[in-house]
Protein backbone atom coordinates (compact mmCIF):
# COMPACT_ATOMS: atom_id res chain seq x y z
CA UNK A 1 0.00 0.00 0.00
CA UNK A 2 1.16 3.49 -0.85
CA UNK A 3 2.37 5.55 2.01
CA UNK A 4 0.75 8.64 3.40
CA UNK A 5 3.24 11.04 1.91
CA UNK A 6 2.70 9.78 -1.64
CA UNK A 7 -1.03 10.01 -1.27
CA UNK A 8 -0.82 13.51 0.08
CA UNK A 9 1.26 14.50 -2.91
CA UNK A 10 -1.23 13.03 -5.33
CA UNK A 11 -4.10 14.81 -3.63
CA UNK A 12 -2.27 18.09 -3.93
CA UNK A 13 -1.67 17.52 -7.64
CA UNK A 14 -5.29 16.62 -8.31
CA UNK A 15 -6.38 19.67 -6.36
CA UNK A 16 -4.21 21.86 -8.57
CA UNK A 17 -5.72 20.31 -11.66
CA UNK A 18 -9.17 20.96 -10.28
CA UNK A 19 -8.29 24.58 -9.75
CA UNK A 20 -7.26 24.89 -13.38
CA UNK A 21 -10.29 23.16 -14.80
CA UNK A 22 -12.52 25.25 -12.60
CA UNK A 23 -10.89 28.43 -13.84
CA UNK A 24 -11.21 27.28 -17.43
CA UNK A 25 -14.84 26.57 -16.87
CA UNK A 26 -15.51 30.03 -15.53
CA UNK A 27 -13.57 31.64 -18.36
CA UNK A 28 -15.51 29.63 -20.91
CA UNK A 29 -18.76 30.62 -19.25
CA UNK A 30 -17.85 34.29 -19.53
CA UNK A 31 -16.77 33.89 -23.14
CA UNK A 32 -19.89 31.94 -23.89
CA UNK A 33 -22.06 34.74 -22.61
CA UNK A 34 -20.31 37.20 -24.86
CA UNK A 35 -20.45 34.87 -27.86
CA UNK A 36 -24.13 34.32 -27.23
CA UNK A 37 -24.80 38.03 -27.22
CA UNK A 38 -22.95 38.45 -30.47
CA UNK A 39 -24.84 35.62 -32.08
CA UNK A 40 -28.15 37.16 -31.06
CA UNK A 41 -27.08 40.64 -32.15
CA UNK A 42 -26.15 39.33 -35.56
CA UNK A 43 -29.55 37.89 -36.26
CA UNK A 44 -31.44 40.98 -37.45
CA UNK A 45 -28.98 41.62 -40.24
CA UNK A 46 -29.16 38.08 -41.54
CA UNK A 47 -32.93 38.00 -41.30
CA UNK A 48 -33.30 41.33 -43.07
CA UNK A 49 -30.99 40.26 -45.83
CA UNK A 50 -33.00 37.13 -46.38
CA UNK A 51 -36.30 38.97 -46.51
CA UNK A 52 -35.03 41.56 -48.94
CA UNK A 53 -33.84 38.78 -51.19
CA UNK A 54 -37.13 37.02 -50.84
CA UNK A 55 -39.02 40.12 -51.92
CA UNK A 56 -36.62 40.86 -54.71
CA UNK A 57 -36.87 37.35 -55.94
CA UNK A 58 -40.49 37.92 -56.80
CA UNK A 59 -39.75 41.07 -58.69
CA UNK A 60 -36.43 40.30 -60.25
CA UNK A 61 -36.84 37.87 -63.08
CA UNK A 62 -34.33 35.36 -62.05
CA UNK A 63 -35.35 33.01 -64.79
CA UNK A 64 -34.75 34.04 -68.32
CA UNK A 65 -38.23 34.29 -69.84
CA UNK A 66 -37.12 32.91 -73.17
CA UNK A 67 -34.84 30.04 -72.34
CA UNK A 68 -36.07 29.36 -68.84
CA UNK A 69 -32.53 29.37 -67.56
CA UNK A 70 -31.42 30.83 -64.30
CA UNK A 71 -29.76 34.15 -64.79
CA UNK A 72 -27.63 34.44 -61.73
CA UNK A 73 -24.56 32.24 -61.54
CA UNK A 74 -24.99 31.58 -57.83
CA UNK A 75 -28.39 30.02 -58.39
CA UNK A 76 -27.19 27.66 -61.08
CA UNK A 77 -27.01 24.02 -60.22
CA UNK A 78 -24.51 21.78 -61.84
CA UNK A 79 -23.90 18.11 -61.35
CA UNK A 80 -21.77 17.86 -58.24
CA UNK A 81 -18.44 16.60 -59.35
CA UNK A 82 -16.26 18.76 -57.25
CA UNK A 83 -17.40 19.79 -53.83
CA UNK A 84 -16.02 22.37 -51.50
CA UNK A 85 -16.39 21.44 -47.88
CA UNK A 86 -15.91 24.19 -45.34
CA UNK A 87 -15.27 22.73 -41.92
CA UNK A 88 -15.63 25.04 -38.95
CA UNK A 89 -13.84 23.56 -35.96
CA UNK A 90 -12.27 25.10 -32.89
CA UNK A 91 -8.88 26.66 -32.45
CA UNK A 92 -8.23 24.90 -29.18
CA UNK A 93 -8.89 21.59 -27.58
CA UNK A 94 -10.22 20.80 -24.11
CA UNK A 95 -13.74 21.09 -25.34
CA UNK A 96 -14.99 17.57 -24.91
CA UNK A 97 -16.37 16.02 -28.06
CA UNK A 98 -16.73 19.35 -29.83
CA UNK A 99 -14.01 18.87 -32.42
CA UNK A 100 -14.47 15.13 -32.65
CA UNK A 101 -18.12 15.52 -33.57
CA UNK A 102 -17.27 17.95 -36.32
CA UNK A 103 -14.66 15.62 -37.75
CA UNK A 104 -17.01 12.68 -37.58
CA UNK A 105 -19.63 14.60 -39.52
CA UNK A 106 -17.04 15.74 -42.05
CA UNK A 107 -15.66 12.24 -42.44
CA UNK A 108 -19.08 10.72 -43.00
CA UNK A 109 -19.84 13.44 -45.54
CA UNK A 110 -16.65 12.61 -47.37
CA UNK A 111 -17.44 8.91 -47.24
CA UNK A 112 -20.91 9.50 -48.64
CA UNK A 113 -19.52 11.46 -51.53
CA UNK A 114 -17.04 8.83 -52.43
CA UNK A 115 -15.76 9.16 -55.97
CA UNK A 116 -16.25 12.89 -56.16
CA UNK A 117 -13.49 15.36 -55.82
CA UNK A 118 -13.62 17.17 -52.55
CA UNK A 119 -11.78 20.32 -51.61
CA UNK A 120 -11.52 21.07 -47.94
CA UNK A 121 -11.32 24.53 -46.48
CA UNK A 122 -10.56 24.33 -42.78
CA UNK A 123 -11.53 27.08 -40.42
CA UNK A 124 -9.97 26.67 -37.01
CA UNK A 125 -6.63 25.26 -35.98
CA UNK A 126 -7.86 21.86 -34.88
CA UNK A 127 -9.47 21.17 -38.21
CA UNK A 128 -6.44 22.27 -40.09
CA UNK A 129 -4.17 19.98 -38.12
CA UNK A 130 -6.36 16.97 -38.70
CA UNK A 131 -6.98 17.44 -42.39
CA UNK A 132 -3.39 18.28 -43.06
CA UNK A 133 -2.31 15.01 -41.59
CA UNK A 134 -4.88 13.12 -43.54
CA UNK A 135 -5.00 14.72 -46.96
CA UNK A 136 -2.45 16.38 -49.18
CA UNK A 137 -2.54 20.12 -49.72
CA UNK A 138 -3.64 21.39 -53.08
CA UNK A 139 -0.82 22.12 -55.46
CA UNK A 140 -1.03 25.07 -57.74
CA UNK A 141 1.26 25.47 -60.70
CA UNK A 142 3.29 28.64 -60.91
CA UNK A 143 1.27 31.36 -62.48
CA UNK A 144 2.57 31.56 -66.02
CA UNK A 145 0.72 34.56 -67.25
CA UNK A 146 -0.91 37.18 -65.13
CA UNK A 147 -4.40 37.06 -66.41
CA UNK A 148 -5.23 33.44 -65.97
CA UNK A 149 -5.62 31.88 -62.62
CA UNK A 150 -2.86 29.50 -61.65
CA UNK A 151 -3.63 26.05 -62.85
CA UNK A 152 -4.42 23.40 -60.35
CA UNK A 153 -2.62 20.10 -60.34
CA UNK A 154 -4.79 17.62 -58.65
CA UNK A 155 -2.91 14.81 -57.01
CA UNK A 156 -5.66 13.07 -55.14
CA UNK A 157 -9.43 13.16 -54.92
CA UNK A 158 -9.48 14.91 -51.58
CA UNK A 159 -7.30 17.90 -50.99
CA UNK A 160 -7.01 20.72 -48.54
CA UNK A 161 -7.32 23.98 -50.42
CA UNK A 162 -7.11 26.47 -47.65
CA UNK A 163 -6.96 27.06 -43.98
CA UNK A 164 -8.06 29.88 -41.76
CA UNK A 165 -6.64 29.96 -38.32
CA UNK A 166 -7.11 32.66 -35.79
CA UNK A 167 -10.34 33.76 -37.45
CA UNK A 168 -12.41 32.41 -34.62
CA UNK A 169 -10.42 34.00 -31.87
CA UNK A 170 -11.20 37.52 -32.96
CA UNK A 171 -14.12 37.10 -35.21
CA UNK A 172 -14.63 39.93 -37.60
CA UNK A 173 -16.82 40.31 -40.58
CA UNK A 174 -14.07 41.42 -42.91
CA UNK A 175 -12.15 38.16 -42.75
CA UNK A 176 -15.25 36.11 -43.22
CA UNK A 177 -16.22 38.26 -46.18
CA UNK A 178 -12.88 37.69 -47.84
CA UNK A 179 -13.29 33.97 -47.47
CA UNK A 180 -16.84 34.08 -48.77
CA UNK A 181 -15.77 36.08 -51.78
CA UNK A 182 -13.12 33.52 -52.50
CA UNK A 183 -15.64 30.71 -52.32
CA UNK A 184 -18.02 32.61 -54.57
CA UNK A 185 -15.32 33.20 -57.11
CA UNK A 186 -14.46 29.50 -57.12
CA UNK A 187 -18.04 28.71 -57.71
CA UNK A 188 -18.61 31.21 -60.49
CA UNK A 189 -15.44 30.09 -62.23
CA UNK A 190 -16.75 26.55 -62.02
CA UNK A 191 -13.85 25.35 -59.99
CA UNK A 192 -16.29 23.81 -57.57
CA UNK A 193 -19.84 22.68 -58.26
CA UNK A 194 -21.22 23.01 -54.76
CA UNK A 195 -20.17 24.27 -51.38
CA UNK A 196 -21.14 22.74 -48.09
CA UNK A 197 -20.57 23.91 -44.58
CA UNK A 198 -20.04 21.70 -41.52
CA UNK A 199 -20.35 23.42 -38.19
CA UNK A 200 -21.72 23.21 -34.70
CA UNK A 201 -25.01 24.96 -34.46
CA UNK A 202 -25.74 26.66 -31.19
CA UNK A 203 -29.37 26.96 -30.23
CA UNK A 204 -28.91 27.15 -26.51
CA UNK A 205 -26.49 25.79 -23.97
CA UNK A 206 -28.25 22.46 -23.93
CA UNK A 207 -29.17 22.38 -27.57
CA UNK A 208 -26.33 22.09 -29.94
CA UNK A 209 -26.00 20.00 -33.00
CA UNK A 210 -23.59 19.35 -35.78
CA UNK A 211 -25.07 20.36 -39.09
CA UNK A 212 -24.05 19.95 -42.68
CA UNK A 213 -25.48 22.80 -44.69
CA UNK A 214 -25.42 23.66 -48.35
CA UNK A 215 -24.22 27.18 -49.09
CA UNK A 216 -23.95 27.09 -52.84
CA UNK A 217 -25.83 26.83 -55.10
CA UNK A 218 -28.56 28.78 -53.36
CA UNK A 219 -31.77 26.88 -53.85
CA UNK A 220 -34.05 28.45 -51.31
CA UNK A 221 -33.64 31.56 -49.29
CA UNK A 222 -34.32 32.08 -45.65
CA UNK A 223 -34.42 28.37 -44.94
CA UNK A 224 -31.07 26.97 -44.05
CA UNK A 225 -30.51 24.02 -46.24
CA UNK A 226 -29.55 21.51 -43.68
CA UNK A 227 -28.44 18.28 -45.20
CA UNK A 228 -27.93 16.40 -42.06
CA UNK A 229 -27.93 17.12 -38.38
CA UNK A 230 -26.85 15.27 -35.35
CA UNK A 231 -28.61 15.97 -32.10
CA UNK A 232 -26.97 15.46 -28.73
CA UNK A 233 -28.21 12.66 -26.53
CA UNK A 234 -30.33 13.31 -23.46
CA UNK A 235 -27.49 12.52 -21.10
CA UNK A 236 -25.27 14.99 -22.85
CA UNK A 237 -27.94 17.62 -22.50
CA UNK A 238 -28.37 16.98 -18.82
CA UNK A 239 -24.67 17.23 -18.36
CA UNK A 240 -24.59 20.56 -20.16
CA UNK A 241 -27.52 21.88 -18.17
CA UNK A 242 -25.79 21.02 -14.93
CA UNK A 243 -22.62 22.72 -16.04
CA UNK A 244 -24.46 25.84 -17.11
CA UNK A 245 -26.27 26.02 -13.82
CA UNK A 246 -23.11 25.85 -11.77
CA UNK A 247 -21.39 28.43 -13.94
CA UNK A 248 -24.28 30.83 -13.67
CA UNK A 249 -25.17 30.87 -17.34
CA UNK A 250 -28.87 31.05 -17.97
CA UNK A 251 -30.10 28.18 -20.06
CA UNK A 252 -32.66 30.09 -21.97
CA UNK A 253 -31.57 33.62 -22.71
CA UNK A 254 -35.18 34.46 -23.39
CA UNK A 255 -35.24 37.71 -21.49
CA UNK A 256 -32.93 39.21 -24.04
CA UNK A 257 -34.79 37.54 -26.82
CA UNK A 258 -38.23 38.84 -25.98
CA UNK A 259 -37.26 42.29 -27.15
CA UNK A 260 -35.54 40.77 -30.11
CA UNK A 261 -38.56 38.79 -31.14
CA UNK A 262 -40.78 41.78 -31.54
CA UNK A 263 -38.08 43.30 -33.63
CA UNK A 264 -37.67 40.18 -35.66
CA UNK A 265 -41.29 40.24 -36.65
CA UNK A 266 -40.72 43.63 -38.11
CA UNK A 267 -37.56 42.37 -39.68
CA UNK A 268 -39.40 39.62 -41.41
CA UNK A 269 -41.48 42.22 -43.15
CA UNK A 270 -38.45 44.22 -44.10
CA UNK A 271 -38.45 44.92 -47.78
CA UNK A 272 -41.61 42.91 -48.31
CA UNK A 273 -44.18 45.63 -47.77
CA UNK A 274 -46.91 45.45 -50.33
CA UNK A 275 -45.97 48.64 -52.01
CA UNK A 276 -44.31 49.41 -55.26
CA UNK A 277 -40.82 50.36 -54.47
CA UNK A 278 -38.89 52.76 -56.55
CA UNK A 279 -35.75 50.92 -57.41
CA UNK A 280 -32.65 52.94 -57.82
CA UNK A 281 -31.12 50.14 -59.75
CA UNK A 282 -33.10 47.49 -61.49
CA UNK A 283 -34.29 44.74 -59.17
CA UNK A 284 -32.09 42.28 -61.00
CA UNK A 285 -29.05 44.34 -60.32
CA UNK A 286 -29.77 44.69 -56.65
CA UNK A 287 -30.58 41.02 -56.44
CA UNK A 288 -27.29 40.10 -58.04
CA UNK A 289 -25.42 42.31 -55.61
CA UNK A 290 -27.21 41.07 -52.57
CA UNK A 291 -26.83 37.36 -53.27
CA UNK A 292 -23.10 37.19 -52.49
CA UNK A 293 -23.80 39.07 -49.27
CA UNK A 294 -26.26 36.42 -48.36
CA UNK A 295 -23.57 33.78 -48.70
CA UNK A 296 -21.25 35.85 -46.53
CA UNK A 297 -23.88 36.29 -43.90
CA UNK A 298 -24.49 32.56 -43.82
CA UNK A 299 -20.82 31.91 -43.33
CA UNK A 300 -20.59 34.56 -40.65
CA UNK A 301 -23.56 33.09 -38.91
CA UNK A 302 -21.93 29.66 -38.94
CA UNK A 303 -18.70 30.94 -37.41
CA UNK A 304 -20.52 32.90 -34.72
CA UNK A 305 -22.58 29.88 -33.77
CA UNK A 306 -19.58 27.64 -33.81
CA UNK A 307 -17.69 29.93 -31.45
CA UNK A 308 -20.58 29.98 -29.01
CA UNK A 309 -20.94 26.22 -29.26
CA UNK A 310 -17.24 25.74 -28.66
CA UNK A 311 -17.33 27.73 -25.46
CA UNK A 312 -20.41 25.90 -24.31
CA UNK A 313 -18.77 22.56 -25.04
CA UNK A 314 -15.64 23.59 -23.21
CA UNK A 315 -17.63 24.77 -20.24
CA UNK A 316 -19.42 21.44 -20.02
CA UNK A 317 -16.23 19.46 -20.45
CA UNK A 318 -14.42 21.47 -17.81
CA UNK A 319 -17.31 21.11 -15.43
CA UNK A 320 -17.11 17.34 -15.82
CA UNK A 321 -13.37 17.48 -15.28
CA UNK A 322 -13.83 19.52 -12.12
CA UNK A 323 -16.38 17.05 -10.79
CA UNK A 324 -14.15 14.12 -11.61
CA UNK A 325 -11.26 15.78 -9.83
CA UNK A 326 -13.41 16.32 -6.76
CA UNK A 327 -14.43 12.65 -6.76
CA UNK A 328 -10.82 11.64 -7.08
CA UNK A 329 -9.77 13.87 -4.21
CA UNK A 330 -12.50 12.32 -2.05
CA UNK A 331 -11.46 8.79 -2.78
CA UNK A 332 -7.78 9.56 -2.37
CA UNK A 333 -8.42 11.30 0.95
CA UNK A 334 -10.34 8.25 2.12
CA UNK A 335 -7.49 5.94 1.18
CA UNK A 336 -4.99 8.24 2.78
CA UNK A 337 -6.89 8.31 6.05
CA UNK A 338 -7.20 4.57 5.99
CA UNK A 339 -3.50 4.11 5.43
CA UNK A 340 -2.67 6.54 8.21
CA UNK A 341 -5.10 4.84 10.55
CA UNK A 342 -3.64 1.43 9.69
CA UNK A 343 -0.14 2.69 10.44
CA UNK A 344 -1.24 4.06 13.81
CA UNK A 345 -3.06 0.84 14.71
CA UNK A 346 -0.02 -1.16 13.74
CA UNK A 347 2.22 0.94 15.95
CA UNK A 348 -0.13 0.62 18.93
CA UNK A 349 -0.25 -3.14 18.49
CA UNK A 350 3.53 -3.23 18.39
CA UNK A 351 3.84 -1.15 21.55
CA UNK A 352 1.18 -3.15 23.37
CA UNK A 353 2.61 -6.52 22.38
CA UNK A 354 6.09 -5.26 23.22
CA UNK A 355 4.89 -4.22 26.68
CA UNK A 356 3.11 -7.54 27.15
CA UNK A 357 6.28 -9.43 26.32
CA UNK A 358 8.20 -7.87 29.18
CA UNK B 1 -45.59 69.31 -39.12
CA UNK B 2 -44.69 66.01 -40.57
CA UNK B 3 -43.94 63.10 -38.30
CA UNK B 4 -40.60 61.69 -37.45
CA UNK B 5 -38.76 59.06 -39.38
CA UNK B 6 -37.68 55.91 -37.62
CA UNK B 7 -34.12 55.24 -38.57
CA UNK B 8 -32.34 51.96 -38.21
CA UNK B 9 -28.78 51.27 -39.12
CA UNK B 10 -28.02 47.58 -38.99
CA UNK B 11 -24.63 45.95 -39.37
CA UNK B 12 -23.77 42.26 -39.29
CA UNK B 13 -22.62 42.67 -35.70
CA UNK B 14 -25.44 44.65 -34.20
CA UNK B 15 -28.12 47.26 -34.58
CA UNK B 16 -26.09 50.42 -34.47
CA UNK B 17 -28.82 53.03 -34.58
CA UNK B 18 -32.46 52.74 -33.68
CA UNK B 19 -33.74 56.27 -33.33
CA UNK B 20 -36.03 58.85 -34.82
CA UNK B 21 -34.91 61.75 -36.96
CA UNK B 22 -36.34 64.51 -39.13
CA UNK B 23 -34.24 63.67 -42.13
CA UNK B 24 -31.56 61.28 -43.19
CA UNK B 25 -29.03 61.42 -45.98
CA UNK B 26 -28.05 58.14 -47.51
CA UNK B 27 -25.19 57.50 -49.93
CA UNK B 28 -26.99 55.53 -52.63
CA UNK B 29 -24.78 54.10 -55.28
CA UNK B 30 -25.77 56.72 -57.81
CA UNK B 31 -25.50 59.66 -55.42
CA UNK B 32 -26.72 60.95 -52.09
CA UNK B 33 -30.41 60.75 -51.34
CA UNK B 34 -32.03 62.80 -48.63
CA UNK B 35 -35.10 61.24 -47.16
CA UNK B 36 -37.79 63.17 -45.32
CA UNK B 37 -40.96 61.95 -43.72
CA UNK B 38 -43.41 60.61 -46.27
CA UNK B 39 -40.88 59.64 -48.88
CA UNK B 40 -42.08 57.17 -51.47
CA UNK B 41 -40.97 53.59 -50.88
CA UNK B 42 -37.52 53.09 -52.23
CA UNK B 43 -35.01 50.33 -52.32
CA UNK B 44 -31.47 51.12 -53.28
CA UNK B 45 -27.96 49.91 -52.91
CA UNK B 46 -25.58 52.10 -51.02
CA UNK B 47 -22.03 52.81 -51.94
CA UNK B 48 -19.23 54.02 -49.75
CA UNK B 49 -20.11 57.26 -48.03
CA UNK B 50 -21.76 58.82 -45.03
CA UNK B 51 -25.15 58.34 -43.52
CA UNK B 52 -26.20 61.61 -41.89
CA UNK B 53 -29.04 61.88 -39.46
CA UNK B 54 -30.63 65.23 -38.72
CA UNK B 55 -32.99 66.36 -36.02
CA UNK B 56 -35.31 64.32 -33.84
CA UNK B 57 -33.93 62.05 -31.18
CA UNK B 58 -30.79 61.51 -33.18
CA UNK B 59 -29.73 65.14 -33.18
CA UNK B 60 -26.93 65.36 -35.63
CA UNK B 61 -25.01 62.18 -36.31
CA UNK B 62 -22.81 60.85 -39.01
CA UNK B 63 -21.72 57.33 -39.82
CA UNK B 64 -19.29 56.19 -42.44
CA UNK B 65 -20.78 53.20 -44.19
CA UNK B 66 -19.94 50.91 -47.07
CA UNK B 67 -21.53 48.06 -48.94
CA UNK B 68 -25.17 47.59 -48.22
CA UNK B 69 -28.59 48.78 -49.14
CA UNK B 70 -31.39 50.88 -47.84
CA UNK B 71 -35.12 50.46 -47.66
CA UNK B 72 -37.24 53.57 -47.41
CA UNK B 73 -40.86 53.45 -46.33
CA UNK B 74 -42.90 56.57 -45.66
CA UNK B 75 -42.26 56.49 -41.94
CA UNK B 76 -39.22 54.32 -41.69
CA UNK B 77 -35.74 54.03 -43.09
CA UNK B 78 -33.69 50.92 -42.65
CA UNK B 79 -30.10 50.84 -43.69
CA UNK B 80 -28.18 47.61 -43.90
CA UNK B 81 -24.47 48.07 -44.20
CA UNK B 82 -21.59 45.67 -43.94
CA UNK B 83 -19.46 48.27 -42.26
CA UNK B 84 -20.56 51.31 -40.33
CA UNK B 85 -18.43 53.51 -38.13
CA UNK B 86 -18.66 56.83 -36.43
CA UNK B 87 -16.19 59.32 -37.90
CA UNK B 88 -14.18 59.42 -34.69
CA UNK B 89 -13.81 55.65 -34.76
CA UNK B 90 -12.16 55.62 -38.14
CA UNK B 91 -8.59 54.50 -38.19
CA UNK B 92 -7.11 56.98 -40.66
CA UNK B 93 -3.83 55.12 -40.92
CA UNK B 94 -5.64 51.94 -41.86
CA UNK B 95 -7.80 53.83 -44.33
CA UNK B 96 -4.74 55.34 -45.95
CA UNK B 97 -3.22 51.92 -46.21
CA UNK B 98 -6.37 50.67 -47.81
CA UNK B 99 -6.20 53.49 -50.33
CA UNK B 100 -2.65 52.57 -51.22
CA UNK B 101 -3.64 48.95 -51.50
CA UNK B 102 -6.47 49.97 -53.82
CA UNK B 103 -4.12 52.01 -55.96
CA UNK B 104 -1.79 49.06 -56.18
CA UNK B 105 -4.63 46.81 -57.25
CA UNK B 106 -5.66 49.39 -59.81
CA UNK B 107 -2.19 49.53 -61.30
CA UNK B 108 -1.93 45.78 -61.41
CA UNK B 109 -5.38 45.16 -62.77
CA UNK B 110 -4.15 44.78 -66.34
CA UNK B 111 -7.10 44.34 -68.63
CA UNK B 112 -9.39 42.48 -66.32
CA UNK B 113 -12.52 44.60 -65.81
CA UNK B 114 -13.45 42.65 -62.68
CA UNK B 115 -10.19 43.61 -61.04
CA UNK B 116 -10.67 47.24 -61.99
CA UNK B 117 -14.07 47.27 -60.41
CA UNK B 118 -12.72 45.70 -57.29
CA UNK B 119 -9.84 48.18 -57.10
CA UNK B 120 -12.19 51.08 -57.61
CA UNK B 121 -14.42 49.84 -54.86
CA UNK B 122 -11.54 49.49 -52.45
CA UNK B 123 -10.36 52.99 -53.22
CA UNK B 124 -13.80 54.52 -52.97
CA UNK B 125 -14.28 52.98 -49.55
CA UNK B 126 -10.95 54.25 -48.32
CA UNK B 127 -11.62 57.74 -49.66
CA UNK B 128 -15.03 57.89 -48.07
CA UNK B 129 -13.52 56.92 -44.73
CA UNK B 130 -10.79 59.52 -44.99
CA UNK B 131 -13.23 62.21 -46.04
CA UNK B 132 -15.54 61.69 -43.13
CA UNK B 133 -12.65 61.48 -40.70
CA UNK B 134 -11.32 64.80 -41.96
CA UNK B 135 -14.70 66.47 -41.91
CA UNK B 136 -14.78 65.80 -38.18
CA UNK B 137 -11.47 67.45 -37.43
CA UNK B 138 -12.13 70.57 -39.51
Amino acid sequence: MANVLDLRRRIRSVRNTRQITKAMKMVSAAKLRRAQERAVAARPYAAMLASVLESLKRRAEIYDPETGEVRHPLLLTRPEKRILLVVVSGDKGFAGAFNTNIFKAAASFIAENNGKEIDIEAIGRKGRDLFRRRYPAAQFAEAVDEERRPERQRGSAIEVVGEQTGVLEKLNYERVRELAEEIISWYTHEEVDAAYLVYNEFKSVIQQRVVVERVLPILSLRVHEVEKAEEPTIEERERAAEAALSAGVSLYPHEAEAAQRQFEDEVRNFGTAEVDYIYEQSPQEIFADVLPRYVTSQLYHATLESVAAEHAARMTAMDSATNNASDMIDSLTLTMNRVRQAAITKEIIEIVSGAAAI
Amino acid sequence: MAGLLKIRLVTPDRILVDQTADAVEVPAKTGYVEVLYGHAPLLAEIGAGEVRLHGGEAGHQRYSVARGFVEVLPDRVTILAETAQRPEEIDTAAARQQLEHGEKLWNEAGEDPEKYDHANEVMAEARAKLDSAEAKSS
